[in-house]
């Protein structure tokens, strides 16, 4: 299962010498019951564990279970995470809500919203021989067949998270001379590079990763905020499940930030990946490109007519370009009609500058995989960054590479399909940001009404670093 | 029935109260840099007839060293260590300064090797990544590749004596051997054979062949047939050297003078290993052709070869001592 997850979060304080049951050290909160001493715990035959009082009554104990977050808050490993995720996280999970939804009383059923992000649609285009769009109008037709109420597109929340960045970036720049750790802004989309930060470079890192929520958690806030409001549901009557091309993004919906204690419910209740939405068109006996495709829903979608747009950049959500083009012509009245990138170290390391009269006024870098993550971090420490904003990925090529994607078929080399994948994805029109007119619209509705505080925390989010544990076990070979 | 003999040099305590963990000579072959669990770094050289310490590197490293390494130019020696870091020393005039630590692997770094071209280094830690540097004209050191192709703890990492190519050992009983390939590392090649952890590796000077040594009590000896060719290499073990160790063999050394294979073995023995001359390459006979029972009171954890003078081995010890032999083959 391991395999899955970014290389990035597999490097993360794996330990080789225990198993992860073993390895697990979250204390267990007990239900401590006023008036009884524990005398005794006696073990069946059947692995139950009985606590005998001390006036001979018998009582099952609870098995302890470890959550995705206890996970999450814990430095202690990541590999545990893996079966709790299986439980918690997978496409039978929305089988069961959808099976459940059918049988229960109407006042009972949930609303099922599943948000497919643009990078899971190329590669299940790409298994299926359609464009992106056609393959999003197919996916939405047999999403709904199964019970679904909803299907959305993360590239119309992605619009939030780019313009939120390019605000945030424009904050930082003004700021660059009081605030060392201003610069350089590093993007947050990609939980991967979020854990492994968290977990492995803590306070030194954070204040350096913008606060702009993900697409997926951009979605997350109109779905059970912005949507929720405007059908007259409590959030928890919202089913929200968002098709990811990361398993990653799995341990992302997870995270306490993004649970609505209020409500008792979670911006993103599942996540599955686009190799699970496979699984499920497998299960059901369905071939995509033979399902007559429905009518795009509109509403959370970024499209024109019934095609969906994309934005410009590239398959890991084209934060560098945008923010580039927008700081060039907002800070230096320059129109950047095309980014010219140059490959440094490898192919994953790649630079944009603008310059004037020999000038460099803006640097900015796309570092993808581990090594030029590790690169950047050491760079950083050292003080010999010379960049105002870093795009930041934990897969090599980005995110339309991620471990959640399709493989590649027998007769088909991985490299040809992520080419195949990305030719995909970029023939989707892209959209400007700043001129997506329904965007604006919920800016000045929605987020207007909510007041500032209470929009800052739907559009933001933070970052928390986990506190190195040191075990007990260490090596002495 | 051995005609060839070791015999003992000189004796000396590197590491008072402490483990000596490795020992490696400089490329010429007239310094030695030995390392140990008090966190720190020996230079030795001859004076007059026995060896000296010359100087001691210290406060580079949090906790144990576990392995050094010279750079095939002698001016840079980079340690390895428990701390999670490894460490790039620099030579000037008689002293040695710390340029630079290299941090990102998540915990005990078990050895570092520079390739033979003196432009990139291997680290291999218990985090059970390989990981290798590119150093810049300006000392400067960047990571070029992390490859997790083993599932456990890797022990060693050792480069091909001429090609860019290297090769690394684990916990999880493979060996793993890896070569650059459109922008990026990957293993070519998994190597499965040994029952248990596999400690060291060395190449025979012709690089077509290595030697492993593993806690399975074996010294395997692994071919390969197409180390040019594209995709990927196919290694075969052609001989496994078996019932000559008491315990697990800690290390493995191919002399590039004479190829004569050195073991150093928990049961506290130092063994030599002679190919015999008349058998097929492809299923060669090694005999054992010289022991030392007891060369250290305690656990031997390293064996090298001098690299100019022939028959000259050094080897160091869990009781913190050093000692030199030379080897003398019987029909010579």
């Amino acid at each position: 299962m391991a395999a899955q997850f970014s290389g990035v979060l597999m490097l993360t304080d794996l330990d080789d010498f225990i198993t992860p049951s073993q390895a697990c050290v979250k204390p267990v909160k007990l239900e401590k019951k006023p008036g009884k001493s524990v005398s005794k715990i006696q073990i069946e035959d059947d692995g139950s564990y009985f606590q005998i009082d001390q006036d001979g009554g018998k009582q099952k104990l609870e098995k302890a279970k470890i959550t995705l977050n206890d996970c999450l808050a814990c430095s202690g490993c990541v590999t545990s995470a893996e079966s709790v995720l299986i439980a918690l996280q997978s496409h039978e999970e929305l089988f069961k809500v959808l099976r459940d939804n059918k049988l229960a009383s109407a006042t009972d059923q949930v609303v099922v919203v599943v948000s497919v992000s643009p990078q899971s649609r190329a590669s299940l285009a790409a298994r299926f021989g359609m464009s992106s769009s056609e393959t999003g109008r197919r996916l939405t037709s047999f999403l709904k067949g199964l019970g679904v109420h909803h299907v959305f597109d993360t590239g119309f929340s992605r619009t939030f998270s780019l313009l939120e960045s390019q605000q945030e970036f424009l904050e930082r720049f003004q700021r660059r001379e009081q605030d060392k750790t201003a610069l350089p802004m590093l993007t947050s989309s990609c939980p991967g590079w979020i854990c492994y930060a968290e977990k492995t470079h803590g306070e030194f890192i954070l204040p350096y990763i913008s606060t702009a929520r993900s697409p997926q958690q951009m979605m997350g806030s109109l779905v059970k905020d912005y949507f929720a409001g405007a059908q007259g549901l409590n959030p928890r009557q919202i089913f929200h499940v968002a098709v990811m091309p990361c398993y990653d993004k799995k341990l992302e919906a997870s995270r306490p930030d993004f649970y609505l204690e209020e409500t008792e419910t979670r911006e993103v209740d599942l996540v599955i990946t686009s190799g699970e939405v496979l699984t499920m068109l497998e299960q059901e006996k369905v071939i995509l490109n033979e399902v007559e495709a429905a009518p795009l829903d509109e509403l959370f979608s970024n499209v024109k007519g019934n095609e969906l747009l994309s934005h410009a950049g590239g398959g890991s959500g084209g934060y560098l370009h945008h923010v580039f083009t927008h700081t060039a012509k907002h800070l230096f009245g320059e129109e950047v009609k095309e980014l010219t990138y140059k490959t440094l170290k490898n192919k994953d390391f790649q630079e944009v500058t603008l310059e004037r009269d020999g000038e460099v006024l803006l640097r900015f870098a796309a570092a993808y995989g581990f090594r030029n993550i590790q690169n950047l971090v050491q760079k950083l420490k050292r003080g010999k960054s010379q960049y105002h904003f870093v795009e930041v990925m934990a897969c090599p090529s980005g995110s339309l590479n991620g471990g959640g994607q399709l493989k590649a078929l027998p007769d088909q080399s991985s490299k040809e399909l992520l080419q195949q994948v990305d030719q995909l994805y970029r023939a989707e029109m892209p959209s400007v940001p700043e001129d997506d007119a329904r965007v604006k619209e919920l800016y000045q509705t929605w987020l207007q009404s909510a007041g500032e505080e209470r929009a800052r925390g739907l559009l933001r989010t933070q970052y928390h670093g986990v506190e190195k544990m040191s075990s007990g076990l260490t090596a002495k070979w | 029935m051995m005609e060839d003999s070791l015999v003992l040099v000189e004796r000396f305590d590197a590491h008072p109260d402490s483990r000596c963990w490795h020992v490696a000579w400089n490329p010429t072959g007239t310094v030695m840099a030995s390392c140990g669990g008090d966190r720190a770094i020996r230079i030795w050289g001859k004076e007059g007839d026995s060896w000296k310490c010359l100087s001691v590197l210290q406060d580079g490293h949090q906790r144990t060293i576990r392995r050094v390494d010279w750079s095939p130019c002698g001016t840079y020696l980079a340690s390895a260590s428990f701390d999670a870091t490894s460490c790039i020393w620099k030579k000037k005039n008689d002293e040695f300064e710390c340029l630079t630590t290299l941090e990102g692997h998540e915990n005990e770094v078990k050895c570092v090797r520079w390739a033979p071209s003196g432009n990139l280094l291997a680290t291999c830690s218990r985090d059970k990544s390989v990981w290798v540097w590119e150093v810049d004209e300006e000392d400067e050191y960047e990571c070029v590749t992390v490859i997790n192709s083993h599932t456990q703890d890797v022990k060693d990492v050792v480069w091909h004596p001429t090609r860019e190519l290297l090769a690394s050992a684990s916990y999880d009983n493979n060996i793993c051997v890896y070569k650059e390939d459109d922008d990026d590392w990957e293993c070519k090649a998994t190597l499965e054979g040994h029952t248990s952890t596999v400690w060291s590796l060395a190449f025979d000077p012709s690089g077509q062949r290595i030697a492993s040594c593993s806690d399975d009590r074996t010294v395997k000896i692994w071919a390969c047939r197409n180390l040019d060719g594209p995709g990927d290499m196919s290694w075969t073990c052609v001989c496994t050297l078996s019932g000559f160790h008491g315990r697990t063999v800690f290390d493995v050394d191919w002399c590039p003078l004479t190829g004569a294979l050195a073991t150093a073995c928990g049961d506290d023995g130092v063994r030599v290993f002679k190919e015999d001359q008349a058998t097929d390459p492809d299923k060669p006979v090694f005999s054992l052709v010289a022991h030392i029972s007891k060369a250290h009171s305690q656990d031997v954890n390293c064996v090298s070869w001098n690299p100019k003078e022939a028959g000259l081995l050094v080897s160091c010890s869990d009781n913190g001592d050093i000692a030199l032999w030379r080897y003398k083959g019987g029909q010579e």
